[in-house]
């Protein structure tokens, strides 16, 4: 076969396997968005499920989530922007920053289904937090942990180390450096690092699943230690479990496409942040 | 007073420094040149500690400012680096406003209240004669500056906290013409003031604005003498083969 010949067949097939990558994507965007949009209005926010989730929404799972959100980045991003300060600004190159890079990679590869167990170890039976948002949180915040360290990392490394010489040369201490030059200039990375692990968050299942979620609750949580509903759950029980999963199904369409929109709205946030930040530092 | 006694420097097992001494006076200007790699600035940075930042060194030898040895176990980095001032390379502001760039060191060291900053600020500005170009725009980022604007920025930065020693490593390199000869008028100036010690690759620049200078080779301080007197007539014959740029 000529060569300008093979050539052209070659990157035809290149391009038909990227179209098929965009085109996979919309399908299911597509097919969440044509399904879900007709049950999605005022009232499946705000109201509770109904007559065996068929009417009503989902709103308890809304509120959920939200906490679970809340509750494991307050828990996971202090920890992680330390822990991450504390490898790339302090403990220079030996074994022992090695080995925490190591296990934060390995930290991440982990099956998040496995951290559900070990949530369920730990924090419900070992520590008797009980299914409860306390336990949920802390599990979802491990899972988000290597996330929120390793963009960390990455964003205090794009800090020019002549902001930190300026710094020590004018007789700042190592920890005013920190404090008032590095994380400022890093903190927009930090910021993109933390939406990201909220879209993690967000749409995990198995964490949750024997860690704080709930089936169906009649109210609201009232404290940290209560069950609480959430998205991905709420639409494994709408699509598994219902009275009637045929009168359900569009309900659960509805809360697809809402935890599909909080994550992508999360996405698109850092990278809008990120681009933003880009144009900021080559002015 | 700065004074090096048989300063030897290495980095891992590279011998970076050799047996330097020397004495500087103060309100003087020092000038040390030396073809790239010959340790002029590895030895520049001595005398504020940067080079501790760096890993895997070792020194041997005694410096002394104003008598007191400053690698002595005894001495606070920090308020080492507050009397000891640092311009760099390529102008290095932080991204913050004018104004706060110049403030940072009175900030970190705890230097007086409100007001007490304001004025300083002002002086370090006027005495890095850059307040006449900013004072209209002083809470504006340091980055909308030029770049000859931004070192004498770094300048004001470094008088802001009241240093005794200016430490200058190539300060005009990364400059252009009009924006050099700004900053070497401003180093006339600050001599009244300041003991200023300067690296640099331009022996033009050494001429016109030291009192003494070294010329550095392969880690040794191959000479040291009165700037006049170097260019005119030095005592060894790679420093006129250096200075008649017949190499480096």
């Amino acid at each position: 076969m000529n060569k300008k010949l093979s050539q052209q067949i070659a990157f035809i097939i290149f391009k038909l396997f990227g179209i098929l990558v965009v085109a996979i994507l919309i399908s299911i965007l597509g097919f969440i968005i044509v399904n879900g949009i007709s049950v999605i209005n005022w009232k499946f926010l705000t109201a509770f499920p109904n007559e065996g989730m068929t009417t009503g929404g989902i709103f308890p799972a809304i509120v959920g989530t939200l906490y679970l959100i809340i509750g494991s980045l307050l828990f996971a991003f202090p920890l992680g922007v330390m822990s991450a300060i504390y490898t790339h600004e302090y403990a220079g190159k030996g074994w022992i920053v090695k080995t925490i890079r190591m296990m934060t990679n390995n930290l991440a590869s982990i099956p998040s289904i496995v951290f559900g167990l070990f949530g369920m170890a730990l924090f419900v039976n070992k520590l008797n937090f009980g299914d409860s948002i306390i336990a949920g949180s802390l599990t979802l915040g491990l899972l988000a942990l290597p996330v929120i360290i390793r963009t960390t990392e990455e964003a205090l490394k794009a800090v020019p180390n002549t902001y930190r010489e300026a710094s020590l040369a004018l007789g700042a201490t190592k920890l005013q450096t920190i404090k008032k030059v590095v994380i400022p200039a890093a903190m927009p990375n930090i910021i993109t690092g933390l939406i990201l692990s909220i879209g993690r968050v967000s749409g995990e299942t198995a964490p949750i699943l024997f860690t704080v979620a709930a089936y169906l609750l009649p109210q609201l949580p009232t404290g940290i230690f209560d069950q609480a509903m959430a998205l991905p759950y709420h639409l494994y029980v709408l699509a598994t479990s219902g009275t009637d999963l045929e009168a359900s199904r569009p309900m659960a369409y509805g809360t697809a496409l809402v935890l599909i929109m909080i994550v992508l709205t999360m996405n698109l946030l850092a990278s809008f942040m990120r681009r933003k930040l880009e144009k900021n530092r080559s002015k | 007073m700065i004074e090096a006694k048989n300063i030897n420097f290495y980095y891992g097992d590279f011998h970076a420094l050799k047996n330097i001494s020397i004495a500087i006076k103060p309100n003087t200007v020092t000038a040390f040149i030396g073809p790239s790699g010959c340790g002029k600035s590895t030895f520049l940075r001595l005398f504020n500690r940067m080079n501790d930042l760096i890993e895997n060194t070792r020194l041997n030898g005694e410096c002394l400012i104003e008598g007191k040895n400053i690698y002595d176990k005894s001495v606070d980095i920090d308020a080492l680096r507050k009397r000891v001032g640092m311009v760099f390379q390529k102008p290095n502001p932080f991204p913050k406003s004018i104004f706060e760039n110049v403030a940072y060191g009175l900030r970190v060291n705890d230097m007086g209240n409100k007001q007490f900053i304001q004025q300083r600020v002002e002086e370090s500005l006027k005495g890095a004669a850059l307040w006449d170009e900013v004072k209209d725009k002083l809470h504006k980022s340091a980055y909308e500056l030029s770049g000859g604007q931004q070192q004498r920025l770094c300048i004001a930065r470094a008088l802001a906290v009241a240093p005794s020693v200016i430490l200058m490593d190539e300060p005009a390199s990364a400059l252009d013409p009009i924006s050099t000869s700004k900053i070497e008028e401003l180093i006339h100036e600050l001599k009244q003031q300041y003991t200023i010690v300067i690296v640099t690759h331009n022996m033009q620049q050494a001429a016109r604005v030291s009192d003494n200078t070294g010329f550095f080779m392969h880690g040794e301080l191959v000479e040291y003498s009165d700037t006049k007197k170097m260019f005119l007539n030095p005592d060894k014959e790679s420093t006129q083969n250096y200075i008649t740029g017949r190499f480096g």
